[in-house]
């Protein structure tokens, strides 16, 4: 394996590789900054160049890099103007946009960055150092395992909501029931339809988060009336401080580790890492009070937990030939285009080429911070636009991001309903975040559980204590977890409720 | 009244001025019959998620199409509703040969029956311009399992009474169809467990988790090689593995376990821009770079006229109408 290393680092080290990969994270941080353009739709239009280019060590890390670009340029939006552009975002703007409304919108982006290069620099290094004991690990979790870690979320999710938790748990029930609506995943018949075609595949995402995220933030600030003349901030606002990032290391090294966990696991993703990473590092800071509230921890918290999980999805698709996602299944067809077929014998066969590919990831993450640090003063400078120019370029954002995700016209009163929901929501004090988390866990809990009843069969008590003593355990776990969990974040409610009568 | 206007309504002025625009006009209709169609980008609608193989193959044909056709095509996907959304808004289409879709046969032919709508059919709606190529589906087990032959797995579930797991990418999907049919055709029950695509599924038989599933063959040739998966029969009439029973041996009929990649218009499309269109993507077939592509993908090039996969479409009909048929009868 050590010779395969070397070769591979002496084939990744070329100035055309990099160069592609430079231009891969550029285009991807384009398409992560424009809402509704996800990372896989941006991908999905390229891949004709990986295959054209005809080298697998350029079209394969050009795609890797619009992979990372996209996901750390989904963040840009949630921090300047509340808009997270896909699910990867969620927990970012929660502080990140707070941020931008205090003027330190440059720090917020600029924390955004360092994290998320840190944290997949770390996950990378994991990637390549671990991949073969790791892909062993990968098939020990099937749905019933990923149905229990999914309950697990849930319930951390539930206790750990900002506010009174009776409020979290109702928001969180609201979206368990919003993910519910369209086909049953199993017998395919309609729920909650009333008889449209429209809502026969669900509610989609991304209307979803832009209207519950965004438009209140647009609500808010046609509210206040007259706004010629008003920025948001005078100036794109300091940068981010050395002694910050550092007393955020813990803070990053905690979220790799849980974001390179749930990236090994096919079928988690990124929207689960970046709110648990985010939930991980308010419980374990000293003033959890002022997460939500412009905390620059949160902002690395949930940028690098996402970022993290990119390097580990490669262990299921480059050894067992499995994608976990719509991401790493286009990755699989780029691989084949370029004569490499991903598998247990890839390693084997082109084991050079594979590791070339792994050390350039490596690599591609100092150009990305580069590439990245570069063009922040840019983003930066949204938030000394006028408000009056803003707001309707927001406005325009918000509808033309949710039409282009699907190209459905329904997404569009999906989108003024959740808004609505939204601003119903900020005037009674309900944290919409929850709702989202249980929109998205919701669903895939559904289908996992779903799978593991027809995994089980009749015989219940074998099937959870003779074969899947992995999904028993973290099921048993989990009221340990949650009363924890529970238990500290009311006292930080307590504590947040007295600062704030003060 | 100055000099100029009234030299701007003289009866001369006008008839000059019509000339003119009898000229232009003229000139409008004569480059209109010389246009050659396409003038303009063509719309390929997929009506599935970016990521999956049909996603890549359009990809794959479309890239290199752009040599043999005037405009690029360009690919609009259009996922949801099991392909009826993408499948519809082609349907609702101008037929003016610049919106197809590309679609399979499961969407073409057997949804009709399995998620009827009141919207289309694709029988009337939808032309043939081509096949672009076909799948043959193979049925999988794991290697170190205890099934070393169909005719193994065959007792084994006939002494099973229903408790085989099958890992199947979705309902009525291409995994689903083939094991609903080896089920009627054999008089078997399985439990079918499903994974959203062949991906998961794969992982659910390498883990232990499924007895058997379904694969394309090519994307399991890494796993047969390692030791890991075995094939146990492939789709068709003949032997596409050596010492692995065809379909047809083993008693399924003939069409079972195909997936048809076919390229498709609104019906009304004009013959003229629907033979444009056939002739390009027949001489994408001698393309090296797009069989080396393909090949690259372990995709075959089983190129069919629209003329010729119309009459399969015909026989599958009815073949999928007492496919479904079954679902009645079956508890």
């Amino acid at each position: 394996m050590f010779d395969m290393l070397m070769l591979g680092l002496n084939d990744a080290l070329r100035l055309d590789t990099f160069i592609w990969i430079g231009g891969g994270l550029l285009l991807g941080m384009l398409v992560g900054a424009l809402p509704g353009f996800t990372t896989s739709m941006g991908m999905s239009v390229l891949v004709p160049i990986s295959f054209l280019v005809g080298d697998p060590l350029i079209g394969i890390p050009f795609l890797i890099g619009v992979y990372k670009g996209g996901i750390y340029g989904g963040s840009v939006p949630a921090i300047l103007i509340s808009m997270p552009g896909t699910g990867a975002s969620i927990a970012t703007v929660l502080d990140g946009y707070a941020l931008t409304k205090k003027g330190q919108s440059r720090k917020a982006l600029e924390m955004s960055l360092f994290s998320s290069g840190l944290s997949d620099f770390f996950s990378d290094i994991f990637t390549l150092v671990m991949i073969i004991p790791v892909a062993t690990v990968v098939l020990g979790f099937g749905p019933p395992e990923i149905a229990a870690v999914m309950f697990l979320s849930l319930v951390i999710i539930a206790v750990t909501s900002a506010g009174p938790a009776v409020k979290g748990l109702i928001m969180l029930g609201l979206g368990i029931w919003v993910g519910f609506v369209g086909a049953d995943p199993f017998s395919a018949m309609a729920r909650y339809t009333f008889g449209t075609t429209e809502l026969y595949d669900g509610f989609h995402l991304i209307p979803i988060l832009i209207g519950l995220f965004a438009l209140p933030e647009i609500f808010n600030a046609v509210k206040e009336g007259d706004t010629r003349g008003k920025r948001i901030s005078t100036f794109v606002g300091e940068r981010l401080r050395l002694q910050e990032l550092k007393s955020s290391f813990r803070t990053i090294l905690r979220s790799t580790m849980i974001g390179t966990g749930i990236g090994i696991v096919p079928g988690l993703g990124q929207p689960i890492a970046a709110m648990m990473g985010y939930i991980a590092a308010k419980n374990a800071s000293k003033y959890p009070e002022k997460f939500g509230k412009g905390e620059l921890d949160g902002v690395a918290a949930a940028e690098s937990a996402n970022n993290a999980v990119n390097g580990p999805t490669m262990v299921p698709l480059l050894t067992l030939g499995i994608p976990g996602d719509s991401v790493t299944a286009l990755l699989l067809g780029a691989f084949m285009m370029q004569g490499l077929r991903p598998g247990p014998t890839l390693l084997e066969s082109s084991g050079n080429v594979v590791f070339a590919i792994l050390i350039a990831m490596i690599f591609a993450n100092v150009l990305f911070v580069i590439i990245g640090y570069l063009a922040i003063p840019l983003f930066a400078r949204v938030v000394t636009i006028k408000k009056s120019l803003l707001i309707p370029v927001t406005i325009m954002l918000a509808f033309a991001g949710t039409y282009l995700a699907r190209s459905n016209p329904f997404d569009i009163i999906t989108l003024i309903s959740f808004g609505l929901i939204g601003i119903a929501a900020r005037a009674a004090k309900f944290d919409v975040a929850p709702m989202v988390m249980g929109f998205i866990l919701g669903r895939e809990l559904e289908y996992a559980f779903g799978q593991t009843l027809a995994l089980a069969g009749d015989n219940w008590i074998h099937f959870a204590f003779g074969e899947r003593l992995g999904m028993t355990a973290i099921l048993l776990a989990t009221p340990l977890v949650g009363a924890i969990l529970g238990f500290r974040m009311n006292r930080f409610r307590k504590r947040s409720l007295d600062s704030d009568r003060k | 009244m100055s000099f100029l206007a009234k030299n701007l309504l003289t009866k001369k002025l006008a008839i000059w001025v019509m000339q003119l625009w009898i000229i232009f006009l003229g000139q409008l209709i004569y480059q209109e019959s010389l246009a050659q169609y396409p003038e303009k980008p063509i719309t390929l609608i997929t009506p599935f998620a970016a990521g999956g193989s049909s996603d890549l193959i359009a990809r794959v044909f479309t890239t290199y199409l752009n040599s043999y056709l005037a405009q690029p095509m360009l690919i609009r996907l259009v996922p949801g509703q099991a392909g009826q959304k993408g499948t519809l808004e082609a349907i609702r289409a101008t037929p003016d040969g610049y919106t197809l879709v590309f679609i399979d046969n499961y969407r073409d032919q057997l949804h009709q029956y399995t998620f009827p709508n009141d919207f289309y059919d694709t029988n009337e709606d939808l032309v043939t311009v081509a096949r672009i190529n076909y799948g043959q589906i193979a049925i999988i087990v794991r290697a170190t399992g205890p099934y070393q032959s169909w005719d193994e797995f065959l007792v084994a579930a006939r002494a099973g009474s229903g408790q085989l797991k099958m890992a199947h990418s979705g309902l009525w999907a291409a995994l689903f169809v083939p094991a609903w049919r080896i089920m009627q055709e054999f008089d078997l029950r399985f439990r079918m467990i499903p994974y959203r695509g062949g991906g998961p599924a794969k992982a659910a038989l390498m883990a232990g988790d499924v007895d058997f599933s379904m694969a394309f063959p090519a994307t399991v040739v890494q796993d047969v090689e390692a030791g890991k998966v075995r094939i146990l029969a492939t789709a068709g009439p003949e032997r596409t593995i050596k010492g692995v029973p065809s379909f047809t041996e083993i008693g399924l009929a003939p069409g079972t376990g195909y997936i048809h990649r076919i390229v498709m218009a609104p019906a009304g499309i004009a013959d003229d821009r629907l033979a444009v269109l056939q002739d390009a993507l027949q001489q994408l077939q001698m393309d090296k770079d797009y069989q080396a592509a393909m090949a690259r993908l372990g995709e075959n090039l089983e190129y069919l006229t629209g003329p010729a996969y119309e009459l399969v479409r015909r026989q599958q009909s009815a073949e999928y109408a007492e496919l479904v048929s079954t679902l009645t009868s079956r508890p």
